[in-house]
C-alpha cells in the first residue's frame, strides 16, 4: 500500500527532471493517481497497517487522506493555466511539480504516521518543500516571504519537535521505545507517571502547530505568503499543508483528553478565542481577496480545534472538509478575479459570459455565501453541532453561563466578518466597471469538483462515516 | 567528560553570538556540532547504544563537517556579505545571555524536577534552544539566521540525547535527511535570488 501512496509522487518527481515541453502536459495527468490509492484506502477495514507499527491507517487518516488528495488535484487542474494569467516560466513550473511531490511524499506519512517521530519528519519534508513554491513567483515579495516562511517554519516546526521530545521523555520509562506510537499512548495516557512534563511537551507542540497555523500571535505571517505566492501555491498551503498539520493536533490532543480533558479544554479555549477576536479584526480591515481568504482560513481552523476540544469530533471533521474545499477553491478563483494580479473588489463577479464564464459566476458567488456559513453549506451544520458541543462540555464541568457567554462573544467576531464578505459579496456583484473576464475550462472543472466534494460532505453517509470517527 | 562537553557545547554557542565574521561564526556552528557528536558517542559507549554512537557518527560526519563546508561554499559562491553585525549590542548581549541561561534554568525547574538522571543537562538544552533562537533574532542577515535555525536543531538534538537517552534510529536518521534537504532547499533560495539578479 505505502508503494501505491507514494507511487504517483515518485512518478512526479521523475518527470519534472524530463523535457519541460513533454512533461508539461503529463504531470497534472499524473497528479491525477493520487486519487485511487487514497479511494483505496478509504474502503479498507481499518485499523489497517501500512507499514508495522509506524504507519497506520485509520479512519481519521483516510478522510484526511482522501480529502487531501482531491483538493491536489483541484490545484493541479488549476495550476496548467497559471501561465495564461501570469508570467510563469517552463523550467518554474516543472521545478513547481519537483517540490509538489517530495510535499506529496512528506503529506502521505504524516497524514497515515502512527509514530511520533515519522509524523515530524513528514511534516518537515512537506513544509521544506513548499518554501521552494512560493519563490514559482519571481517577485521581490515572494523572495522575502519565502526566507520568512523558512524562518518562521524552522521555528514552529522545532517547536513541534521540542514538544515530542518532552512528550517522549514523559511516557519512556512506561513505554520504553513504543512511547513514540500514538496508539501506545492512547493505550498508557491514564498510568502516565508524570502527566506535567507531559502536558508542557503538549503545549509546546500545540503551540508550534498553532504558529503553522497561523494562530495567535502569528496572524499574519500566513497570509502574507499567500497574498505573496500564485494562487495554486496559496490553496495547496490552505487546503493541504494545513490538513497535516490538524490531524497533528487531533492526534495529540486525544492523548491530551485522556491525561487531563479540562486542561486541555481550557489551553484550546483561549487560545482559539484570543486567534479569533484578533483575526476577526484583521479580516475586518482587509483589502484584497488573498489575504481575506487566508485570513477567514485561519478563522475556520482556530474553530475546528475549538469544536475538537471540546469533543465535538463530528463537527470538527465537517468543518475540516468543508474548509479543505472551499478554501482552495476560492483562492483558485481569485486567479479570475484578480485580473492580472491587480485587485480590484468592485466588479469582480460581472462581466462572466459563456457557459464557463456563467458557472465559475454561479460556482464563485456559491463558495463566498457556503464560506459564511449560510446555510445548507456544510459549516452551516458544523458551527452548530460545534457550539452543541461546547455547551455539552460546560454543563459536565458547571460552567453552562460562562460558556454562554463565551458563545456570544464568538458570535460577534464571526457576525463582523460575516459582515466584511456580505459587504465585499456586494461590492463584487453591484459596484465598479463591468469589464471581459476570461475563464478557462481546467478552473471551470476544478471548481465543479470541490463543488460536488461539498455536496458528498453532505450526504447522510457521509454523516454517518464523519459520526462513527471517535 | 560528559560534564565538559556539555560546556562546550554552551560555551560555543555562546561565542557564536557574539561573533562578526561569517566564517568565524560557521567554525563555531561546526565546534558546537563536534562536542554534541562527541557527547552522543560518549553517551552511547557509557549505556552500550549503539544507535547513538552511530547518530553520534552521522552528527560528526554530517554537522561537523559536511554542513559547515556547504555552508562556507554557498557564502562563497553566492558573495554572502562576510560582515554580520548583530542587531542587538554586544554590550547588551554580555547581561542578557546570562539572564537568559538562569532564566531557563528557573523556568525549566519542574521538568527538571521530574527527571531522576541528567536533569541540569536537559535545563542546559533548552536553555540552547532559546540562545540558538537568540542568534535567529539577533541578525538582519539571512546566513547567521540558517546558522541559528541549524543550532535550533543541535539543541533539539542534545534534549534527545540527554532527556531519553536517545530516540529511535530511524527518527534520527529522518532527521538527518530533513536536515540535508533543508541544506538542498536553501541553496536553492540562494541560486534563484541569484539568477533574478542576473
Amino acid at each position: 500500500m505505502i508503494y501505491l501512496l507514494i507511487l504517483p509522487a515518485f512518478i512526479m518527481l521523475v518527470l519534472s527532471f524530463w523535457s519541460v515541453q513533454k512533461s508539461r502536459f503529463v504531470l497534472p495527468l499524473t497528479s491525477l493517481l493520487i486519487l485511487f490509492p487514497a479511494i483505496k484506502l478509504f474502503f479498507l477495514p481499518k485499523p489497517y497497517s501500512i507499514w508495522g507499527t509506524y504507519l497506520v491507517a485509520d479512519d481519521l487518516s483516510a478522510y484526511v487522506m482522501l480529502v487531501s488528495s482531491i483538493v491536489a488535484i483541484g490545484v493541479t487542474l488549476a495550476m496548467s493555466t497559471l501561465g495564461l494569467h501570469v508570467e510563469i516560466k517552463d523550467r518554474v513550473y516543472a521545478r513547481f511539480y519537483r517540490f509538489f511531490a517530495l510535499f506529496w511524499i512528506g503529506l502521505t506519512l504524516s497524514i497515515i504516521s502512527n509514530n511520533m517521530g515519522i509524523y515530524w519528519i513528514g511534516l518537515e519534508t512537506a513544509t521544506l518543500s513548499t518554501v521552494y513554491m512560493i519563490k514559482t513567483n519571481s517577485s521581490l515579495m515572494a523572495r522575502k516571504e519565502a526566507w520568512n516562511y523558512m524562518i518562521v517554519g524552522a521555528i514552529a516546526i522545532s517547536l513541534i519537535l521540542f514538544g515530542i521530545i518532552l512528550i517522549y521523555t514523559s511516557f519512556k520509562p512506561l513505554l520504553g521505545e513504543e512511547a513514540m506510537n500514538f496508539s501506545a499512548l492512547l493505550k498508557s495516557a491514564k498510568e502516565i507517571k508524570s502527566p506535567f512534563l507531559f502536558e508542557i511537551g503538549f503545549s509546546i507542540t500545540t503551540l508550534g502547530m498553532f504558529i503553522k497555523m497561523g494562530f495567535f500571535p502569528m496572524n499574519l505571517w500566513l497570509a502574507n505568503i499567500e497574498r505573496a505566492s500564485f494562487y495554486p501555491v496559496a490553496a495547496l498551503f490552505s487546503g493541504v499543508l494545513e490538513s497535516a498539520v490538524i490531524i497533528g493536533f487531533f492526534r495529540f490532543s486525544k492523548i491530551a483528553q485522556l491525561v487531563n480533558p479540562l486542561h486541555l479544554f481550557i489551553f484550546v479555549f483561549i487560545y482559539t478565542i484570543l486567534t479569533i477576536f484578533i483575526v476577526s479584526f484583521l479580516i475586518y480591515r482587509s483589502k484584497d481577496f488573498m489575504r481575506l481568504f487566508s485570513l477567514s482560513g485561519v478563522e475556520h481552523m482556530a474553530l475546528i480545534a475549538l469544536f475538537w476540544a471540546s469533543g465535538g469530533v463530528f463537527a470538527a471533521l465537517l468543518h475540516f472538509g468543508a474548509h479543505a474545499f472551499l478554501k482552495p477553491a476560492l483562492f483558485l478563483s481569485t486567479g479570475i478575479l484578480e485580473s492580472k494580479g491587480k485587485y480590484k473588489i468592485a466588479g469582480a463577479l460581472r462581466g462572466y459570459s459563456g457557459v464557463k464564464g456563467k458557472v465559475f459566476y454561479f460556482l464563485t458567488a456559491l463558495f463566498l455565501l457556503a464560506i459564511i456559513s449560510v446555510p445548507p453549506s456544510p459549516m452551516f451544520f458544523s458551527e452548530l453541532y460545534g457550539f452543541g458541543a461546547m455547551v455539552d462540555i460546560a454543563k459536565k464541568h458547571q460552567h453552562l453561563l460562562l460558556m454562554i457567554g463565551a458563545i456570544m462573544l464568538l458570535l460577534v467576531f464571526l457576525s463582523i466578518i460575516f459582515y466584511k464578505f456580505t459587504e465585499i459579496y456586494q461590492s463584487m456583484k453591484y459596484e465598479g466597471v463591468e469589464q471581459k473576464r476570461v475563464v478557462y475550462g481546467n478552473e471551470v472543472l476544478a471548481l465543479v469538483l470541490f463543488a460536488f466534494s461539498l455536496l458528498a460532505l453532505l450526504t447522510p453517509w457521509s454523516f454517518e462515516f464523519l459520526r462513527s470517527i471517535s | 567528560m560528559t560534564s565538559f562537553l556539555i560546556g562546550l557545547f554552551l560555551a560555543t554557542l555562546i561565542t557564536a553570538l557574539f561573533t562578526m565574521r561569517l566564517y568565524r561564526l560557521i567554525l563555531w556552528y561546526s565546534l558546537n556540532s563536534l562536542s554534541l557528536a562527541l557527547l552522543a558517542i560518549t553517551i552511547g559507549f557509557h549505556i552500550g547504544d549503539n544507535s547513538m554512537i552511530v547518530s553520534g557518527f552521522f552528527t560528526l560526519l554530517l554537522k561537523a563537517i559536511f554542513i559547515p563546508y556547504i555552508l562556507k561554499r554557498i557564502s562563497l559562491r553566492f558573495s554572502l556579505s562576510r560582515q554580520i553585525e548583530p542587531n542587538i549590542p554586544v554590550y547588551y548581549s554580555i547581561m542578557l545571555i546570562p539572564a537568559l541561561l538562569v532564566f531557563t534554568f528557573y523556568l525549566a525547574e519542574p521538568i527538571t524536577n521530574m527527571l531522576s538522571s541528567n536533569a541540569n543537562y536537559v535545563a542546559i538544552s533548552i536553555s540552547s534552544l532559546f540562545l540558538s533562537l537568540l542568534l535567529m533574532i539577533e541578525h538582519k542577515n539571512i546566513a547567521p539566521k540558517i546558522i541559528g535555525f541549524l543550532s535550533i536543531e543541535n539543541s533539539l538534538f542534545l534534549l534527545g540525547t540527554i532527556a531519553t537517552n536517545g530516540m529511535p534510529m530511524l527518527i534520527e536518521l529522518g532527521i538527518f535527511f530533513d536536515l540535508l534537504m533543508a541544506i538542498v532547499v536553501i541553496n536553492l533560495l540562494f541560486k534563484q535570488e541569484e539568477e533574478v539578479k542576473e
